[in-house]
């Protein structure tokens, strides 16, 4: 509470506003305008929240996008809010006034600086976001790529990259292949890119694509759920179908060092480093001793496997980069190397020397090694081989050997001395080896070759068995005794391992050798012992695999680079991101979800074995395009982003970094304003609706989606699973709310469900659409009447009843609600109440739907809970934040205070009032620090060009591709250049990236331009950019005009160069005709009076005069009667059902609001700012806001008579409240036992059934408290409108009585509960002790009849389908807040107009909740609309806030485009004081008019909106609008529709 | 032209469009890439309720074949009724198109919401038709 807070000394004029929807952009506004530097903390790309996904909004129908957009806009450039997208909080420290928050900017990996929004990156991305995964604007609907931006409006206007981590395929390759990049782009048919890709990290796809043992396929995560995608054979398709075109060759690299490097073996280690090297800017040479590059993929894999062409080609590639490769050159000696001039050795020279098994008879004739029996087959130099040939050894290369011999016609024996299980050879290997007629002998050991006369004739072999393990883990092989025996064969080919041949570094070279023969090299940098020399590939590792030669040559290259910039030769630690492992739950989900269905890998083709043996032909044939990208379709796109490189390539604006990481900040602010929003019930956890099973179930966000113009399908309602346009469309209510797990009423699913409803309607007119609800609740302003259009106009079918579930009829997708439609069914909860009137059995009915709408409720997300865990608010059950009763904006922690859906459900207005509210709260712990934190831009004094000729510079954007993609650019700059008056024209990548900005500016000054047209995109979100610009060169931002050459010319025509390229001449024509009667946009500033006038002294008025006190603001506040307190002292109990922290069980918490009203009234009364005018009342204004001087009556202090005192202010706040409707309806005023429920109210609280009562046990009844009370709601004028407290009034008397009595027998009649919210749980109390609900019709009102025997009330109980008779101690009417006397008086008076029933109407229902539509003018509290305390406290404090806008303010800019009377051709006909919709020009006799006659209209510019509407309509044409002057327009039209001007 | 031709005949079609709503779905049909003949060109203007019978006549007398009006959705004007003082203005010019002879249904106006790209789109061609089938301007060949 207030007297507990202390104001802090010197506190920080900073605030943090968590949440980016439209309540956190209202507090940002807010605050920033009242003199407060704000960071506005935001977990998504972009602000916006729901409400830019809303289509439109109830009850205006008003298109949200329309009305939330010029705040997206007015957020993302205001100087004093930054926004930090993407970003969240992690803790905080301190204390009111002085907090440090430690926020966490995850990586968007595009730069803001430098995006411009253009889009390239996301037109090129290939991944869609899996659903469930990310935000998905489009609640699933459409698809949605890595690169996004979150809508079209977006603000920041910018793209951001989703990218939760690394693949597991690009995780466990060696070479780090963007595996899932590649597929994804295969999956487009993008083969080139994907290509692009693959080489990115590997020179060699397509012998990768062929021979490499793919670790990636280990790793798949798909393999959790079928088999991993067959990622080889797709690298293996692009390569076939890109080299199937006409080799290009690559562009040589560029030399940007003089250094030279020597790389030794040409293999795939050294050629993968010599690519980098040369791509780096070095002279690279390769020394390679074969006849042939490519070292072991050249001559070691036999041509079935790998052709030559391509070995050929993929090295050919690097040549054309630039590389030198000396083929058949054998370096003998590093030294001559270094001689030459090299800088830098790579030696990369393989393992090519096979071993021959040291056994007797091993050099006899006949017996060959692997390597070379490989190698001489691939050079075209084969040996002759026998019939019979045995070959040693199961690995990959013994397969080689084995199946390269059965093709040359030999009959092949493979003999091994271990098991088939513990052969290295890879297991498809294996299989064709076998179906190829290779017969292997396992456990066969050969223990000498026999022969005569030095040839071979077999060998001797023994068998042997398992041993122990040896070093390696595997068990050794054992000789077993006697098992020798001999083998006849022709030839024998030992595979048993090679290594590297290190002939040529002699001892003397310096460079260190191990024992198992490699180069010792250091592990991180693969520095050899020499400096300058290094060493890579199986040459240091012995043999392995092709990956990870490419992986040593990468590395080599890093290390050599650095080694010759003389860096330090270790690499620099990099971030590493998390590898993105599913869980087979998640798969399971996505798979439950229809995402993804289950389906192994496609097959590819294989040649026939008997065809194989006979040809060297590739066995493996690939994937057809179509197998290809069936194939590539099953990726589940793991790591989401997967770092493709598309964008990098296709932006121009170079924003783009893959390498960005997370930071860590720490902010410090004074107060925190938490807005973080809700999220709609996950609907899957209601099975039995179907959501997510059945196509046709929908959430109301998705059909939001469905109905919007921008949405998926273009605001056509197509049903998900046909297409077809849905004819009977169905919503089920209070799904998620009201339910068994929710307590709580979500208190707008109603509205938007007849919103949607009316919507689906307006789209196509023969749609029916049926709404089952259990109550209505259309409780706000205009609610009821849009509920009661929805049924006459629209035809809508309301059906009370809870429907239990949803069946699908599998054939049509079309569904089936079961029902029992019973009027006065309060649902199945009620069912088990003691209700007499308990249901009969009714009819079930059974109805079929093309479409369910799921009107799914208000729920706080984890992430959201997090939050008040983190810092330290208290959140209750649900998540919902807890706050104070009597400040219903604080939190549990001081300094901190909570708006919106976070707090309790609601809607838009009420969301940006209680946004509004916290500026004003938070401004009252920070007044004293206002504009300490701020910053004001500074622009060089205006130069004054009027007298100038006109100087136009054009600037045309390309707009990266969106502009110069479609129309040529460079000609309609050349064309701007040749219009008059135009000094300048010229073209630019983006017009508006940073550097041009500012180009622009320096243009400008060079040029000496006086006008800047900019012919680019859309002025609603760049013309502010630009004019600031031009700005900082010191010109009047009201010489700047736009064209838009990119929304309405490229983007729409975009196969029409031609034709687009003139419109777009024809725009910047147009622009530059006008541009040359341009003239500056004068604003003149006028002093702020920084007092506010509140009229009305009832809670509302007196919690808005304190607001703008304590924030220093004097405060003249006016009440019309001797005392203050309003409505509030008619109100004895309030009550919550609430549950206490770390307490899970719910219980009645009472208070008393007169103790907070008395508080309320002594802290006005005795604040010195405030001047107090009881008895007093508001005559008449004149001025404008920021200047307003008001005459009051007021009594004077000597005598009886009044008098009347002139008060100036800056501001004024309208809080006249309302009153108790009495009229005669239901016999009221007939009888003393018929009372209104304020008069109940009165009469609890006159029985004390308070304190006392409170504390449990002592339950004391008061004397004259009835045992039995009928109420009756909504009476006389709450029929056409909803009077909002009353059934949660009622419930909470009902209560009361209760409390004192718990025998008291009540009954309500009613039409609609409605106990939105929290007070759903007061309703459920009132029921669990016994309180009787019946549901009345208005066409069936119950009748009052005052009998004999007493008060007989009938009631027509329709689930009954009977009357029943009541006979209550006590009738309680329910009568409705009607405006206070003389409300309409005041809106005349003010100038303000009232809503139909009679209440002051804001400017915007939604947006501009307490705002007047004339500037200056707020309103707050019961004025406005009944309202219950809490409620009437935020909109006060919103109210101050608002004021606080322009009174924190010295002074208000006034003028800009307004309209201006010239009164010499003024006639006073009045016709603009008719037709302003503001009320602005008044005819003053200060002015003369035509013919000197006094009397001419003025127009006061600080109150013009600049609409036109006078201009247009004045018939002498004595009104000019700035900026859209009758010459400026017509010069356009003009422009526009001359023809082409000669000579261009 | 990719779009339908009819004798070769391309209309030009000056459109006026208030700031708002309007022009918000003139974007809007942009950024969703919708596509509508090239010969639809726009002046903006502060709001609907600026359009000034004069405006009119002078594109028509400049040799617009056809002009446009476009404004937010009745009731949603960001000036309150500047779209309903539009409106009745452009019935007030039809009638004087009818009566000089040049014909009322050149022009027309529609009302259409910030998303509304498509119904923009539409309306653009509806009315790129419907001139083709009334032919050039016959104002232009005295120009």
């Amino acid at each position: 509470m207030d007297e507990h807070s202390v104001k802090p000394k010197h506190p920080t004029g900073a605030v943090m506003v968590v949440g980016g929807g439209i309540a956190g952009i209202q507090s940002s506004l807010d605050l920033a305008e009242a003199g407060y530097k704000v960071y506005l903390v935001e977990n998504k790309s972009a602000i916006g929240g729901h409400m830019a996904q809303l289509d439109k909004t109830f009850p205006t129908n008003d298109c949200a996008m329309c009305i939330v957009s010029p705040k997206l806009v007015d957020c993302g450039r205001h100087h004093n809010i930054e926004l930090l997208t993407d970003s969240e909080v992690v803790g905080i420290q301190g204390e009111a006034g002085d907090f440090t928050a430690r926020v966490r900017i995850h990586p968007r990996y595009i730069d803001l600086d430098k995006c411009t929004g253009c889009g390239d990156c996301a037109t090129v991305c290939p991944v869609i976001v899996p659903i469930g995964i990310g935000p998905h604007f489009d609640e699933g609907l459409a698809e949605q790529r890595a690169a996004y931006k979150l809508y079209p409006q977006a603000v920041p206007n910018a793209f951001a990259i989703e990218k939760l981590g690394i693949a597991p395929c690009r995780d466990a390759c060696p070479a780090g292949q963007r595996a899932q990049g590649y597929i994804a782009l295969i999956r487009e048919g993008r083969y080139e890119d994907a290509l692009r890709v693959i080489k990115e990290d590997n020179p060699f796809p397509g012998i990768c694509g062929r021979i490499c043992n793919h670790r990636c396929e280990t790793a798949c995560n798909r393999g959790k759920l079928d088999e991993a995608v067959n990622i080889r054979a797709l690298k293996r398709f692009v390569t076939d179908k890109v080299y199937a075109q006409p080799r290009v060759s690559p562009e040589p690299a560029q030399r940007k060092y003089e250094q030279r490097v020597a790389v030794i073996g040409a293999g795939p280690c050294g050629l993968t480093a010599a690519q980098d090297l040369c791509k780096l800017g070095y002279g690279v040479t390769a020394f390679e001793a074969l006849p042939v590059g490519g070292g072991m993929l050249r001559v070691g894999v036999p041509e079935y496997r790998l052709p030559s062409e391509i070995v050929d080609r993929e090295v050919q590639d690097i040549v054309d980069l630039g590389v030198e490769l000396r083929l058949s050159t054998t370096v003998d000696n590093l030294d001559d190397v270094f001689a030459e001039g090299f800088e830098a050795v790579l030696i990369a020279v393989g393992a090519h020397e096979g071993i021959r098994l040291p056994i007797p008879g091993a050099d006899m004739e006949g017996v060959l090694i692997n390597t070379t029996f490989l190698r001489d087959v691939r050079l075209d130099n084969p040996p002759e081989l026998g019939d019979r040939v045995a070959v040693i050894g199961a690995g990959d290369v013994a397969m080689d050997v084995a199946r390269t011999a059965i093709r040359m016609g030999s009959e092949v024996h493979v003999y091994y001395r271990r098991t088939r299980e513990e052969a290295t050879a890879g297991e498809e290997e294996m299989r064709h080896a076998e179906e190829e007629g290779v017969v292997f002998h396992w456990q066969v050991n050969p223990v000498e070759v026999i022969g005569g006369n030095g040839r071979m004739s077999g060998l001797k072999c023994v068998r042997t068995e398992q041993g122990l393990p040896d070093e390696t883990g595997r068990r050794r092989p054992v000789r077993v005794p006697g098992s020798e025996h001999f083998v006849p064969c022709d030839n024998v080919i030992f595979s048993v391992g090679q290594r590297a041949g290190l002939a040529f570094i002699p001892e003397s070279a310096g460079v260190g050798v191990t024992d198992q023969a490699t180069i010792a090299i250091n592990p991180n940098t693969l520095a050899a012992t020499r400096p300058g020399v290094f060493a890579a590939g199986d040459a240091t590792t012995g043999t392995s695999f092709v990956i990870e030669a490419v992986e040593a040559g990468h590395r080599a290259a890093d290390s050599i680079h650095r080694y010759l910039q003389g860096e330090e030769l270790e690499p620099p630690p990099k971030p590493e991101l998390p590898v993105v492992e599913l869980t087979q739950a998640e798969i399971g989900k996505r798979v439950e979800l229809g995402q993804v269905h289950v389906q192994p890998r496609v097959p590819m083709d294989e040649l026939p074995a008997e065809e194989r043996t006979s040809t060297f032909e590739e066995v493996v044939a690939g994937y057809t395009d179509e197998q290809a990208q069936a194939e590539a379709a099953r990726c589940l796109a793991c790591g989401i982003c997967s770092e493709c490189l598309s964008c990098v390539y296709e932006c121009q604006a170079d924003a783009i970094n893959h390498d960005m990481v997370e930071q860590v900040g720490d902010l410090s602010v004074g107060a925190v304003v938490l807005a973080p929003g809700y999220e709609g019930y996950q609907a899957e956890q209601s099975g039995e609706y179907g959501w997510g099973r059945y196509p046709n179930v929908v959430t109301a966000l998705q059909f939001e989606r469905l109905l919007n113009a921008s949405g998926p399908t273009h605001g056509h309602v197509q049903r998900p699973s046909d297409g077809k346009t849905p004819r009977r469309i169905a919503f089920i209510q209070c799904v998620g709310s009201r339910d068994q797990t929710h307590d709580y009423c979500s208190s707008f699913c109603c509205m938007y469900a007849t919103k949607e409803g009316i919507m689906s309607i307006e789209h196509e007119p023969d749609t029916e659409v049926t709404i089952f609800m259990m109550d209505m609740r259309a409780f706000s302003k205009g609610y009821l009447e849009y509920y009661r259009r929805a049924q006459e106009r629209y035809g809508i079918r309301y059906v009370r009843c809870r429907i239990s579930s949803v069946k699908e009829n599998p054939q049509t997708h079309d569904l089936v609600l079961r029902y029992v439609a019973e009027q006065g069914n309060k649902g199945a909860e009620e069912q088990e109440s003691h209700s007499p009137f308990a249901i009969r059995h009714s009819p079930i009915r059974e109805e079929e739907f093309d479409l369910v709408v799921l009107s799914v409720g208000v729920e706080i997300p984890e992430r959201t809970r997090e939050l008040g865990r983190r810092l330290g608010v208290e959140v209750d059950e649900y998540g919902f934040c807890r706050t104070q009763p009597f400040e219903p904006l604080q939190t549990s922690k001081p300094g901190i205070f909570a708006v919106g859906p976070f707090r309790e459900p609601k809607d838009i207005p009420e969301s940006v009032v209680e946004a509004s509210g916290a500026a004003a709260a938070a401004g009252k712990v920070l007044s004293s620090a206002r504009w300490t934190c701020t910053e004001e831009i500074v622009y060089p004094p205006e130069r004054d060009v009027t007298a100038e000729e006109p100087r136009v510079g054009v600037f045309v954007c390309h707009c990266g591709s969106n502009i110069g993609g479609y129309l040529d650019v460079p000609e309609v700059a050349e064309y701007a250049a040749s219009l008059p008056g135009v000094v300048h024209a010229e073209h630019n990548l983006y017009t508006c990236s940073q550097d041009s900005i500012q180009h622009i500016t320096e243009q400008t000054k060079a040029l000496g331009l006086n006008r800047v047209v900019v012919a680019s995109c859309t002025p609603l979100t760049h013309e502010p950019l630009f004019q600031d610009s031009i700005r900082q060169a010191g010109l009047n931002p009201g010489m700047f005009q736009m064209a838009n050459i990119r929304n309405q010319c490229s983007w729409v025509h975009p196969d029409q160069w031609d034709e687009a390229t003139e419109k777009s001449k024809d725009l910047v024509r147009m622009a530059v005709a006008k541009a040359l009667r341009l003239e500056p946009l004068r604003k003149t500033e006028v002093p702020v009076q920084k007092t506010a006038l509140v009229i009305g002294g009832g809670v509302a008025g007196m919690t808005a005069a304190l607001a703008l006190a304590e924030q220093g603001f004097p405060v003249h506040l006016v009440e019309r009667t001797e005392r203050l307190g309003g409505q509030l002292q008619n109100v004895h109990h309030i009550v919550d059902y609430g549950s206490e922290p770390g307490n899970g069980q719910g219980k009645l918490v009472w208070r008393d609001p007169q103790v907070f009203l008395q508080g309320l009234i002594e802290r006005v009364k005795s604040h010195s700012q405030i001047t107090l005018h009881l008895e007093s009342e508001y005559l008449e204004s004149s001025g404008f806001a920021g200047n307003f001087t008001s005459r009051l009556r007021t009594p004077d202090g000597e005598s009886q008579a009044t008098t009347t005192v002139a008060v100036r202010h800056g501001a004024t706040v309208v809080a006249t409240g309302g009153v108790e409707y009495k009229g005669s309806e239901y016999g009221y005023g007939t009888d003393p036992r018929i009372v209104t429920q304020q008069e109940f109210e009165a009469l609890l609280a006159s029985q004390r059934v308070s304190e006392s009562a409170n504390q449990g046990g002592g339950e004391r009844r008061g004397e004259d408290l009835p045992d039995s009370v009928t109420m009756i709601l909504c009476v006389g004028p709450a029929e056409w409108y909803c009077s909002r407290i009353c059934c949660t009034t009622a419930i909470k008397n009902a209560l009361v009585l209760k409390r004192a009595n718990p025998q008291a027998q009540i009954t309500v009649l009613y039409n609609d509960i409605r106990t939105y919210g929290f007070k759903e749980r007061l309703y459920k109390e009132a029921r669990r002790q016994g309180v009787i609900f019946v549901h009345y019709d208005f066409d069936r009102k119950p009748t009052v009849e005052i009998g004999d025997s007493g008060l007989e009330i009938a009631v027509w109980e329709s689930s009954l389908g009977q009357e029943l008779v009541l006979n209550p101690d006590l009738l309680v009417l329910s009568m409705p807040v009607v405006p206070s006397d003389g409300a309409d008086r005041l809106a005349t008076r003010l100038k303000v107009p009232l809503d139909l029933d009679g209440f002051f109407l804001e400017a915007h229902v939604k947006l501009r909740p307490v705002d007047f539509a004339s500037d200056g003018l707020f309103l707050a509290g019961t004025a406005h609309y009944p309202k219950f305390m809490d409620e009437a406290i935020v909109q006060a404090q919103a109210a101050a806030a608002r004021a606080t806008t322009i009174l924190g303010q010295d002074v208000l800019q006034v003028g800009g485009i307004v309209a201006q009377v010239d009164a010499e051709k003024c006639v006073a006909c009045l016709t603009c004081v008719r037709i302003c919709p503001y009320d602005v020009p008044q005819v003053q006799a200060r002015f003369d008019g035509v013919g000197g006659i006094a009397g001419a209209a003025y127009i006061e510019p600080a109150q013009c909106h600049g609409c036109g509407s006078c201009v247009a309509e004045c018939p002498a044409k004595a009104i000019q609008l700035l900026r859209y002057r009758d010459v400026q327009v017509e010069a356009e039209i003009a422009a526009l529709l001359e023809p082409q001007p000669v000579g261009v | 032209m990719t779009e339908q031709s009819n004798n070769g005949f391309e209309p030009e079609i000056t459109v006026f469009t208030c700031i708002y709503c309007a022009y918000m779905a003139i974007d809007t049909a942009g950024a969703l890439r919708i596509k509508y003949p090239a010969n639809v060109k726009l002046i903006k203007l502060p709001c609907t309720g600026k359009t000034d019978t004069r405006y009119l006549l002078e594109a028509f007398e400049q040799g617009a074949d056809g002009v446009c009006i476009v404004g937010c959705p009745i009731g949603n004007c960001h000036h309150v009724h500047g779209n309903e003082r539009g409106l009745a203005r452009v019935k007030y010019t039809k009638k004087l198109l009818d009566e000089i002879g040049l014909g009322g249904d050149r022009l027309e106006m529609y009302f259409v919401s910030g998303g509304m790209g498509d119904t923009f789109a539409n309306a653009m061609r509806e009315m790129t038709e419907r001139v083709q089938e009334l032919g050039p301007n016959p104002l232009k060949s005295e120009l």
